[in-house]
Parts: structure tokens; C-alpha cells; sequence
């Protein structure tokens, strides 16, 4: 599974990396900044519960 | 009483039956009218999710600079909201670090501290006035936590937050209900913000004054060292950022906490959930945002003539995106009309989105899950006193009436 994050519509509403804390993290501003691009299979819960709660649709996962 | 008139297409949502269980009215007007034209002003309301979410990320055409349309004492726009992209990223690129979750959560023990001495006062008698004795003072003692002020400056604040947001309060009733009685009542209250803010002024012109001899680690002493492209702020504008901090920050918290506790204490059964499994509280508190959403409706100004649903908004017309409309769409979310605190897809907007994503949203959801954690901790199974209901203000729903009671 691979993160694409569409920076441009980050917004920070911080829902994934509370969500997903080992998949997603922040910079100073509070917005969304990936842990990797690659997520490992035991993350995939993580990497789904950060994308899809976030109000701006800015992360898109690519499932293997 | 239905919220809508289907002939005319106009809606009458801030009525205070409304505030206190706005579901059926949002339900009516995303079926039968999404966008409607609010009765009185004939202006605009907008209650589908995708059309809120729209509107809320172009602030080219939906701007959110009312500076001129909405005047609260204050004589220039509020900083960042009354200001859109791109002058209003670079206040954000200063004030979003200042207000991050790291930094916010660094806060919550001093939160909890307050909570508990809060409840120390009543938990013993058994029973409280839920708004006067922990939703009003909680989020202030907050603030000054976070600014950096003395707890004892408490009631100068409560004052003038209110003496901006609901002037009536500190003022003599009109004698009667006659248009000039009624001008002359608005007049005062404009003159009673006004002069508000003046004391505003003078309150923050005397605590910069303290902070810049003593350089403090706090908001205030992180404002007066901030630059933005190497100019230091101005004191107007620092003033600006704390006008607003001080009315946006404040009664929102206050109208949360006490939706929230309202809704558990009418709905035991949910709230037994939380005192089993207290690793709840955090989606407890994002559900309840969504399915109470107190900030019901935020306002914006059409920049253009733009058609929606083909309804003909006007360039100039203030549009009410009706927020908790937009949480409660079926569209979005999966059983919308149930309340789980578990949901695994939430996208809420009560806290806004887009450029003006709320700035203090992770003070707020700090504020919530500290208080929603030591509330129960301390005081379980609460009720609301018998025979008693509680009222709802419109608009921003304050319960300003929660009387509770519980075993001591």
C-alpha cells in the first residue's frame, strides 16, 4: 500500500496522524506529512483510518 | 412545526425549539430545499454537504472577509478570519504552529487541573447549573492558561467576551417594543461593543507592555517576537489576533461542553458506553461534534453571482453554510441519523475546512476530551434535575439552561 498525499488540499485538521499516528505525521503548521510512502502491511489500518477521515480528501491510498 | 414553507422556499431555522433538536429541520431542508432563503433577511442557507464543503474551499468566491458586513466593536478586520488567501496564509503560517496539537496537548494538564477545581465546588451538593458552574469557566481558565495570564483576571474576561457577543446583557431593557425604542436598543448595544473593545485595547496595550519587560514563553510572548517576511507584528495587529481568539475560542468550547453533557445525561445508555470504556471519549467527542455541531451555521459573502442547485445567490449575499446540516447528510456519512461513538468515517465539519480551518481546533478537542474525561471520572451518572428543561440558544447552541443532578 502507497500514501499520496494532495498537500494542496491539506488544510490541517490533524484527524490523520491522531488516527494514524505511525503512518502520518505533522509539520510545524500541524499539517500532514507521511511517515513513507511505502506503508507495511501491519499499518494498512492506520494508513485507512488517516485517509478516509480526513475532511478535505487529501490522502489517497494505493492498495496493492 | 416544519422548518420549511415549500411555497415560498423560505426557512425559519433560528427559532429556539430549532436550536434545541435541529435534526428534522436539516433533514427537511437538504430534501426539500438545499439551498432556501432564510426567513426575515432573505438571505441564503446552504444545507447539503457537498455545497458547504464547496463553498467552505473557495474563499474567491464565497469570501469570508464580513469586516464590513458584521461590525462587533471592532474597527478593522479580525485576524486571520475576516482576512481570505492569499494575505490570510501568511497570518496562518505564524499562528498554526502557535496553536498546533503538540503544543495544545502540552496545555492539558493545566486543563484538568481546572476541571477538578471546578468540580471541587459542587460535587459534594449534588447537583449544578452545568453552563454557569463548568462550561463558561472551563475554556476561560483555558485561555489564560494559554496566554499566559493570571487566573484571577477570570471575570474581566467572561465581561468582555460578552460585553462584545451579547451586550443586552449589561445593558436596561427597552420600554417597550416600538421601532424607536427597538433603534435606540441597538444603538446602545453598538456603543456598549465599541466601548468593549476599547477596554479590550487597553487590557492587551498593558500586557504586551508586561510581556515585552519580562519575555515570556507564551502566546502573547510568541506573538510579540513573531515576524512575518521580517517585520515584526504591529500592536494592531496583535490586538486584532487577540479580539478574535477571545470571541471565537470561548463560548464555542462552552456551547460543546454543554451539548454534550445535555445529550449523555438524556441518553444514558450512550453514556454508559463511556463510563465502561473511557478510550472512547476521543470519538465520542469528534460524534458528538458532528451530531450536535453547536457552531450550527458559519456565514460568508458572496463575491459573485454564483448558481447553486439553481438557486441565484447574488454577489453581496451573506450565505449561511449550514454546518450541521452538512454533518448530519446522508451522503457522507453511513447511518447519519444514529449516534456511534465508534464511527470508522467521520469527515465532520464542525470545525470548518478549507483556508479557515478552525484555528483552535486542537485546543477545542483538547479541551473536550480532558473535560469529558474528568466530568465522568468525578461525577458518573448525572441526570437532568427533575421537571426541568434545558434551552438552547440559537445559531451557536449554548445549553444555557443545564440544570443537573446526581448522588453525592
Amino acid at each position: 500500500m502507497r500514501v499520496r498525499l494532495h498537500s494542496d488540499k491539506c488544510v490541517g485538521h490533524g484527524r490523520c496522524y491522531v488516527l494514524g499516528p505511525e503512518v502520518y505525521g505533522e509539520d510545524e503548521r500541524g499539517h500532514c506529512v507521511p511517515a513513507a510512502v511505502e506503508v507495511p502491511p501491519e499499518l494498512a489500518d492506520q494508513a485507512r483510518a488517516g485517509a478516509q477521515n480526513c475532511p478535505e480528501s487529501a490522502i489517497e491510498l494505493e492498495e496493492d | 412545526m416544519s422548518a420549511v414553507n415549500e411555497e415560498t422556499g423560505e426557512v425559519h431555522f433560528f427559532d429556539p425549539a430549532v436550536a434545541r433538536c435541529p435534526h428534522a429541520a436539516y433533514a427537511e431542508m437538504r430534501a426539500k430545499c438545499p439551498v432556501a432563503r432564510m426567513s426575515v433577511t432573505g438571505m441564503p442557507v446552504v444545507a447539503r454537504y457537498d455545497d458547504v464543503a464547496w463553498a467552505l474551499r473557495n474563499p474567491q468566491l464565497f469570501s469570508s472577509d464580513m469586516s464590513a458586513q458584521m461590525k462587533l466593536g471592532n474597527e478593522r478586520p479580525m485576524i486571520p478570519q475576516q482576512i481570505d488567501p492569499p494575505e490570510q496564509t501568511r497570518y496562518r503560517r505564524l499562528l498554526d504552529p502557535l496553536f498546533s496539537r503538540r503544543r495544545m496537548e502540552a496545555l492539558a494538564p493545566a486543563v484538568r487541573v481546572h476541571a477538578n477545581q471546578l468540580i471541587d465546588a459542587f460535587e459534594k451538593g449534588g447537583e449544578c447549573e452545568f453552563d454557569a458552574a463548568f462550561a463558561i469557566p472551563l475554556p476561560c481558565t483555558a485561555f489564560l492558561a494559554l496566554f499566559g495570564l493570571p487566573a484571577s483576571d477570570l471575570q474581566t474576561f467572561l465581561d468582555m467576551k460578552d460585553g462584545i457577543i451579547r451586550p443586552a446583557k449589561y445593558l436596561a431593557s427597552p420600554p417597550d417594543t416600538s421601532p424607536e425604542s427597538m433603534t435606540a436598543f441597538l444603538a446602545a448595544q453598538d456603543a456598549y461593543r465599541k466601548q468593549t473593545a476599547d477596554q479590550m485595547f487597553a487590557y492587551f496595550e498593558d500586557e504586551i507592555a508586561r510581556t515585552e519587560r519580562r519575555s515570556r514563553d507564551d502566546l502573547l510572548g510568541a506573538l510579540l517576537g513573531a515576524e512575518i517576511e521580517g517585520q515584526k507584528l504591529s500592536r494592531e495587529e496583535i490586538f486584532d489576533i487577540c479580539f478574535l481568539l477571545l470571541l471565537a475560542g470561548l463560548d464555542t468550547v462552552t456551547a460543546t461542553l454543554g451539548c454534550n453533557i445535555a445529550y449523555l445525561a438524556e441518553n444514558p445508555e450512550q453514556r454508559q458506553k463511556l463510563l465502561a470504556k473511557p478510550d472512547l471519549i476521543p470519538g465520542a467527542v469528534e460524534e458528538l461534534l458532528r451530531w450536535e455541531t453547536p457552531v450550527t451555521a458559519v456565514p460568508r459573502l458572496a463575491t459573485e453571482d454564483v448558481e447553486m442547485r439553481g438557486y441565484q445567490i447574488k454577489k453581496g449575499d451573506i450565505v449561511t453554510l449550514l454546518i450541521g446540516a452538512a454533518n448530519t447528510d446522508d451522503e457522507h456519512f453511513s447511518d447519519a441519523q444514529s449516534v456511534d461513538f465508534e464511527r470508522e468515517r467521520n469527515i465532520h465539519l464542525a470545525f470548518g475546512g478549507g483556508p479557515h480551518r478552525c484555528l483552535g481546533s486542537h485546543l477545542a478537542r483538547m479541551e473536550l476530551r480532558v473535560a469529558m474525561e474528568e466530568w465522568h471520572r468525578r461525577i458518573p451518572r448525572y441526570r437532568i434535575a427533575p421537571g426541568e428543561t434545558p434551552t438552547y440558544s440559537p445559531g451557536i447552541r449554548e445549553v444555557m439552561y443545564l440544570p443537573l443532578v446526581w448522588d453525592a
